[in-house]
């Protein structure tokens, strides 16, 4: 097992690796920026070494691979987000002396280029979201790109990005009219006018499934995850089990794509996502590392996957096999933004001073945070605050099947958070926790029927539930 | 990490490719470093020098870290001395162009701006530390051979 471990993250992520080392008896070598030097992670850390000023540090592979070579450490975990899907700073870690905690830099690659990691969800018995898989160059093109994918297609710009250059065409009647707009409003947005078709997807859920892989063929899953309640693209709450899904459902689709990744030799923690619609899962992308949200399966089946992740990387295997692993529960994970809501959907980041910082506790309540009451918020990096992640135990009634065993255990954990929110405070900037609590109240929510088109629009619309029918 | 040797024959290597090309000015650059050796127009001495990209170098208000092992010797209040040269990288500290060599400076020294101060290793590549302005050498605040990160002060020319 390594003795020390340089761990290439700031805020809650590193802390959270640190923790895990701590337990396993592995000094921890923080770096830091020359703002994060009072940072948490920083002072908590067995040693620390500053490695830039400004946001840049966090991205200097050679400072961060000099400083864990000074520094004698064994292994590098890259967290979440900087480099850590990195697979040059991979392969020097390795290079020099060190081990990268994660895949091999060859998995990096194939997983991180769009085109590649498509094609490998393909070969792994995957489907994609179906369409013209490419550029199409007439009507014609875009008609038969729907006939196969089935009405109605999205036309989308190549280009694109934020919701433009995008038209639904309902049948063959609209894609001549839908190609022209969606193609001028493209060339007008991004000076690009190549559309392509996509089977339209009206209300789909983002289901991601955890796995570990040992590296050596062995791969384990720790079922899926929801995170449907998300705007532009930033997830907002995830929880576990999804309620979109009948049992076995996810269970099914958590063991193909783990059976597929142990087949590649995959080695370490990952995450393989789908958009999910009446009962068809399309693979939209994988990432090759730790996610923000793995605390949520970790809640949900007792597994520390960051003690894994060292375990494959040190050679010494998976401490669990897949029988061994079982939800206990319900987990929903409240993000904590530093931003402010303002009416009609628009969020503003907020920065300053923390001037009092209270984290909720008791039965069933995790918090993830680096946070303290006089650390500075800063506008370089993300700014998510906190992870709430409450637990709903699931518990046995003699005449109740399983599923209703599900939803009340579901909603226990629901009830749970807004205890959790209610018992937070943070002064200083504003925050998402009275947003959060107020999601909570949203019928759609409670029913666990929110897609990930639904909190942009409840949002857009005043925090209204859509009128009956008249769903996203 | 045979630091010097290595900076040694780069110079070296250099040195013999100038005289054999009859140039009078060579450049190499790779992670990001750029290393450059003239003939100076008076007389047929050579000159080299190595720099960084300017930014780091830029002197930015230094903090010290709360528990950074690697550094000893700099006290908290000549740290905070307006006329700290910072590290601008993370490396290993060579105070003589070679081992047993003559260090490149001492205290009390008269320095000129661009004068050689120090060698940074980082990533197996020498990093030339000139002086960013003239004055004298205050004080030396790292040790030969010492680990330094980001900032660290390395030295005061008042």
């Amino acid at each position: 097992m390594f003795e020390k471990i340089l761990i290439a993250n700031r805020g809650e992520i590193a802390l959270r690796i640190q923790r895990t080392c701590r337990e396993m008896g592995i000094a921890t070598v923080a770096v830091h920026s020359v703002d994060d030097s009072e940072a948490m992670h920083v002072r908590l850390a067995d040693e620390s070494v500053c490695v830039g000023g400004g946001g840049g540090g966090y991205m200097d592979v050679g400072a961060i691979i000099e400083a864990g070579r000074l520094s004698g450490a064994g292994a590098v975990h890259p967290g979440y987000g900087f480099l850590s899907e990195n697979a040059r700073f991979a392969r020097l870690v390795g290079e020099c002396g060190m081990v990268f905690i994660g895949p091999g830099p060859e998995q990096l690659e194939v997983m991180g280029d769009k085109a590649a990691a498509r094609r490998a969800a393909v070969d792994m018995g995957l489907q994609v979201v179906p369409g013209s898989g490419g550029v199409v160059g007439d009507v014609e093109e875009a008609i038969a790109a729907g006939e196969r994918a089935g009405w109605p297609v999205m036309v989308k710009a190549a280009a694109g990005g934020g919701g433009r250059g995008m038209r639904v065409a309902e049948g063959p009647g609209d894609v001549g009219r839908a190609l022209e707009v969606a193609s001028n409003e493209a060339r007008a947005a991004f000076g690009d006018g190549s559309v392509y078709v996509e089977k339209y997807l009206a209300r789909p859920r983002h289901i991601e499934i955890q796995v570990i892989g040992d590296g050596a063929g062995g791969c384990v899953h720790l079922f899926e995850r929801d995170c449907s309640v998300q705007r532009r693209h930033q997830k907002l709450m995830e929880e576990t089990p999804s309620p979109a899904l009948v049992a076995g459902e996810a269970e099914r689709m958590a063991e193909r794509v783990a059976a597929a990744l142990g087949g590649m030799g995959y080695a370490g923690a990952g995450t393989v996502e789908f958009l999910y619609e009446d009962g068809e899962f399309y693979f939209i992308e994988m990432n090759t590392r730790l996610q923000v949200e793995h605390g949520v399966s970790e809640m949900a089946c007792g597994v520390d996957i960051v003690r894994e992740q060292i375990r494959v990387a040190a050679g010494e295997g998976l401490s669990l096999e897949q029988g061994e692993i079982e939800r206990r529960g319900h987990v929903l994970e409240c993000r904590i933004n530093a931003e402010r809501w303002e009416s009609g959907g628009k969020f503003l980041p907020s920065c300053g001073e923390i001037v009092r910082y209270h984290a909720p506790g008791g039965t069933g309540v995790r918090v993830d945070s680096a946070l303290y009451g006089g650390w500075v918020v800063r506008p370089f990096y993300d700014g998510m605050l906190a992870k709430v992640m409450t637990l709903g135990e699931e518990e046995r009634r003699s005449g109740e099947s399983a599923a209703e065993r599900r939803v009340r255990a579901r909603a226990g954990c629901l009830a749970r958070m807004r205890r959790a929110l209610g018992e937070m405070v943070v002064e200083g900037v504003d925050t998402g926790i009275g947003l959060c609590s107020r999601l909570l109240e949203a019928e759609t929510l409670r029913r666990g029927e929110a897609h990930v088109h639904w909190l942009e629009g409840y949002l857009a619309r005043g925090m209204e539930e859509a009128g009956e029918g008249a769903e996203a | 990490m045979s630091g010097v040797g290595f900076l040694e024959k780069r110079l070296q290597l250099l040195a013999r490719i100038l005289e054999e090309k009859n140039l009078h000015e060579i450049e190499v650059s790779f992670w990001g470093l750029r290393f450059r050796m003239a003939k100076e127009k008076k007389g047929d001495g050579l000159s080299a020098s190595m720099s960084v990209p300017a930014a780091p170098l830029a002197a930015t208000p230094v903090s010290m870290p709360v528990a950074a092992s690697s550094h000893e010797g700099a006290s908290a209040d000549e740290s905070k001395h307006p006329g700290v040269v910072p590290s601008p990288m993370v490396g290993v500290v060579y105070l003589a162009p070679e081992p047993g060599a003559e260090p490149f400076v001492s205290e009390g020294d008269k320095v000129e701006k661009g004068q050689p101060l120090m060698i940074v290793e980082a990533m197996k590549t020498m990093n030339m530390i000139s002086a960013p302005r003239s004055g004298t050498l205050l004080r030396l605040l790292v040790e030969n051979g010492q680990a330094i990160e980001y900032g660290e002060p390395l030295l005061i020319i008042e």
